[in-house]
């Protein structure tokens, strides 16, 4: 079996990468419901259908890259280099991981005070035009 | 094994397209029906079209590229190639949701510039 290595790797590395994206995904869309809310002034229906389209492709675009850069072209010949390959694939994976959640964030703050700024200037131009 | 991988591929893939599809579906549905004004029978036709043309292009291209594959000689191949491919077709869909949801965003903004200014 020279293969048996490179199939264990296969086998810890599938489950784990879905279970940080599923994970990351879960805290990450479970929280940003508030800011949709936010963002679209409080009409549920399209702030709900935002952050599930947001959901789906995060899971498609993060499992597809997952599933990408899987393949392992050498053989692995003991376990002291299965661990070594498998860390360095995860810890990669698991960075990667982060400056998404970074950049989802970074998405969602910016989302949110556009739209507070847009309310401030709608106020602003009611009370100008009341005033004249 | 190729058949066996075949077997995996398709249902993988197809399982995965369908629910990302349905998803779309039912979420989209909101936006175009505000950027139409909530005229319902136009947007459940697009929504429709929509819908068809990306299971179309999708499993199109799934059962395309399944004539470039090499012989799978044993389980770690058939592991490492459905993986692959999976991630790609994952990755495809990612890209097209993404270019509908920005083509989609630009429609509302222009159309707002229409009729605010």
């Amino acid at each position: 079996m020279k293969d048996a290595l490179n199939f264990t790797a296969y086998l810890i590395y599938l489950p784990a990468v879905i279970f940080l994206t599923w994970y990351v995904a879960h805290i990450l869309f479970k929280n940003s419901r508030v800011f949709m809310n936010d963002i679209f002034g409080g009409k549920v229906d399209i702030a709900l259908s935002t952050n599930k389209l947001f959901e789906t492709g995060f899971y498609l675009l993060n499992l597809g890259c997952a599933f990408l850069v899987m393949d392992i072209t050498y053989d692995i010949k003991d376990s002291r280099s299965l661990l070594e390959v498998l860390s360095a694939k995860l810890g990669g994976f698991s960075i990667y991981l982060g400056i998404m959640l970074f950049f989802n964030l970074y998405l969602f703050f910016r989302g949110r005070r556009i739209a507070k700024q847009k309310a401030k200037q709608a106020e602003a131009l009611k009370s100008t035009g009341s005033l004249a | 094994m190729n058949i066996l991988a075949y077997i995996i591929y398709f249902v993988l893939t197809y399982l995965i397209t369908v629910q990302a599809g349905f998803i779309f579906y039912r979420n989209g549905k909101v936006y175009i029906l505000r950027l139409l004004n909530g005229d319902e029978k136009l947007t459940d036709f697009i929504n429709k079209m929509l819908l068809t043309g990306y299971y179309l292009l999708n499993l199109g291209h799934v059962a395309f590229s399944v004539h470039s594959w090499n012989t799978i000689e044993s389980r770690m191949e058939l592991v490492t190639i459905v993986t692959t491919l999976t991630g790609r077709i994952m990755l495809i869909l990612a890209i097209i949701h993404f270019v509908n949801m920005t083509v989609i965003f630009l429609f509302s903004k222009y159309k707002k510039s229409i009729f605010s200014s």
